[in-house]
């Protein structure tokens, strides 16, 4: 997953790569601004394409800082809203870009350096870049035979070290802005992975300190599954297992203009016994007051949907204040089993076989 | 190697005395697959012997380590039914041990041990399925981890897909039809993995059971654009049909699988759709219309398969 812009740049100060004198503000009342202007004001979300839908300002005095802040906090864009800004000083000089990442094909690195940056390189997919295997060693060669400048090179030693030592995705600063000797990053776009949580505690802090910001990986880190909320507004909630089939159902709902509340991979085959995971996601759809309807699908390779339905009957008494109808399309390895206990422990439950049909029942369901 | 494997194929099970392991390994042998040899690392922890000390498990000989069970065994092919952090170790002592092909399962595994695997696996000469994967099959024949039976179906489609679940609802509809695979690969939903889509193409154009290729993909990561590229170098022989799950995937979110995820112009389902149909593939908005279009397609061959 991505982290915010001001979450990358802590962990860029922390390796040694310069970054501008910024302070971060939630509220238009905003702290002492750090130096004197003019100012860039950045709405923090981990997306792109944030230049281009206004949300980054450049202020020249303070109560233009003030006005952008009023202006972006609490706007939304690409589905995540704005919780806070980053104001920074304005940096100076020509615009390089600059990025580590794994490189999947050759099990290795990826080094991409180009003297010119901004915006327009955002699709940095079209840059072939520098290969090689994922050590320091390795690293150092390939800076030394792609970037001259000792100040860039220097940059790109360190983005490379945070690369391995935090176990990232990848680390880009776009732009990079050049002067004779320095180097200072003007953005950060760090993806890190989750998987590798369990042994990288810093990574950890940094999320937790902010769980407002990273609400989805906070969640599966805590609970151990998949729960990612798409639209707060939404009206469907998804119990499902599997990650493509949760996002296909995401696809087909949003195709028939119903609005699914969320993404959700309860990985059955985890459950061992306990309703807790199926208990937690129907409190997070519950919390929400645009809910409407819960769909259930699960595909049963090797769960037994007898014990899941179980579960499922245990959840939903245990949840009294879900008050809206469900309806569970259960496929595979006892379906039959399933079918019978829930109609004697959850007969509110409608049952389909089809899926088509499961999602043009939960589409009405919705509008009615 | 993949589209050659069958039922004499000697396999092995990693991480046998486990509960996946024991599971599986009964639940494989029981498809037909020839498994002839387990494997339990004999670790000790706080002073605490492991449990794996059993000359058996179900039957099947149980060794301490790869090489072991190759030498008795035979065995070319194994299964690794390891918990996440242990399957670059167990990736490790499978090709030490000279093992051809592996399948590794564990989802959740660091992309930066997946980068050790896949180089581990390049320097053996050897195939890496997985991680994060149900595994593969040759329906009717061989099955290499769990994908289930019931979305099993000898028949002509070529199946290779990110996602388990989404690709069991389109192999069950399929089959249901009566349009069964030729060979079903799931590579997984890794950013960082073994075999890969684009390896795959050349696997399912060769394969003269293959009548046509079905790619379950999604958003994240560039695989489906690279089948689109190696599908068209090679000359699109073969009708390829494509769904890729994603279209509203958060950006700069994980998606469940570590590989599905957007961020700025990268891995976006508008790109994989524009580079797939350039290169002759069909693209399908839903699951119901794929799986129309394969039985009006090959409704024939499915009813003789």
């Amino acid at each position: 997953m991505m982290l915010i812009e001001a979450d990358g740049k802590i962990l860029f100060a922390a390796s040694g790569i310069a970054v501008p004198p910024g302070i971060e503000a939630a509220t238009a009342e905003s702290p002492p601004l750090p130096g004197s202007g003019p100012w860039m004001v950045k709405a923090q979300l981990p997306a792109g394409g944030r230049g281009k839908a206004g949300l980054i300002r450049r202020c020249a005095d303070a109560s233009a800082v003030r006005a952008a802040l009023r202006d972006l906090l609490g706007a939304t864009h690409r589905g995540h809203p704005v919780r806070s800004c980053l104001i920074e000083n304005l940096a100076a000089g020509p615009e390089h870009y600059l990025a580590v990442m794994l490189d999947p094909a050759s099990y290795g690195l990826r080094l991409l350096y180009r003297p010119s940056g901004g915006v327009e390189v955002e699709a940095a997919g079209t840059l072939a870049g520098t290969l090689c295997a994922p050590d320091d060693a390795a690293l150092d060669e390939a800076i030394a035979r792609t970037i001259p400048h000792p100040a860039i090179a220097a940059t790109a030693r360190a983005l490379g070290r945070l690369l391995l030592d935090q176990e990232l995705m990848l680390a880009e600063i776009n732009p990079l802005f050049v002067t004779d000797q320095a180097a200072v990053a003007g953005d950060a776009k760090v993806v890190i992975d989750l998987n590798a949580l369990p042994r990288q505690p810093g990574l950890v802090a940094l999320l937790t300190a902010r769980p407002a910001a990273y609400p989805d990986a906070i969640r599966k880190f805590e609970s151990g599954f998949d729960y990612v909320e798409i639209d707060p507004n939404g009206s469907i909630g998804l119990l499902t297992t599997g990650a493509g089939l949760s996002m296909m159902l995401i696809d087909e709902l949003t195709a028939r203009d119903a609005r699914p509340l969320n993404f959700c991979d309860i990985r059955t085959s985890m459950l061992r016994g306990s309703p807790e995971r199926i208990i937690a996601a129907l409190g997070w759809m519950a919390a929400r007051p645009s809910l409407r309807v819960v769909l259930v699908n699960i595909f049963a390779g090797i769960t037994d949907l007898g014990e899941f339905a179980g579960l499922l009957a245990d959840a939903l008494a245990a949840r009294p204040g879900l008050c809206v109808p469900v309806v569970a399309r259960l496929i595979g390895r006892g379906a039959e089993e399933a079918g019978r206990i829930l109609a004697e422990r959850a007969p509110g439950v409608a049952l389909e076989m089809e899926l088509d049909a499961a999602l043009a029942r939960v589409a009405a369901l919705e509008a009615a | 190697m993949i589209a050659s494997l069958s039922r004499a194929t000697p396999v092995l099970v990693q991480g046998i005395a486990g509960r996946m392991g024991r599971t599986h390994a009964a639940l494989m042998a029981a498809y037909g697959t020839n498994i002839v040899a387990g494997v339990a690392a004999r670790t000790h922890t706080a002073g605490v012997p492991a449990r794996a000390d059993r000359a058996e498990i179900a039957g099947i000989p149980v060794f301490p380590d790869c090489a072991r069970a190759v030498a008795a065994t035979g065995a070319i092919v194994s299964v690794a039914l390891t918990p996440p952090a242990e399957t670059l170790a167990a990736a490790r002592d499978a090709f030490a041990a000279g093992i051809r092909l592996l399948v590794t399962v564990a989802e959740g595994v660091p992309a930066h041990d997946a980068l050790r695997i896949g180089a581990a696996a390049r320097a053996a000469g050897a195939i890496w399925v997985g991680a994060s994967t149900p595994g593969l099959a040759i329906p009717g024949e061989v099955k290499l981890g769990f994908l289930p039976d019931v979305a099993l179906r000898p028949g002509p489609l070529g199946m290779m897909s990110k996602s388990g679940t989404l690709s069991y609802e389109v192999g069950w509809r399929l089959a249901r039809a009566g349009l069964g695979q030729s060979l079903w690969v799931g590579v997984g939903g890794d950013p960082v993995k073994g075999v890969r889509f684009p390896d795959l193409i050349p696997v399912f154009l060769a394969d003269p059971a293959t009548r046509a290729i079905v790619l379950v993909g999604e958003v994240g990561g560039t695989e489906e654009e690279d089948a689109a590229a190696a599908y068209a170098a090679a000359g699109a022989t073969k009708p390829l049909y494509a769904l890729i799950a994603g279209r509203e995937a958060k950006e700069g979110v994980t998606m469940g699988h570590a590989g599905a995820l957007v961020h700025g112009a990268s891995g976006t389902l508008a790109e994989k759709t524009r580079r797939l149909e350039a290169a002759g593939a069909i693209v399908f908005p839903t699951i119901e219309a794929l799986v129309a279009r394969c039985v009006a397609d090959f409704s024939t061959q499915g009813r003789h398969a």
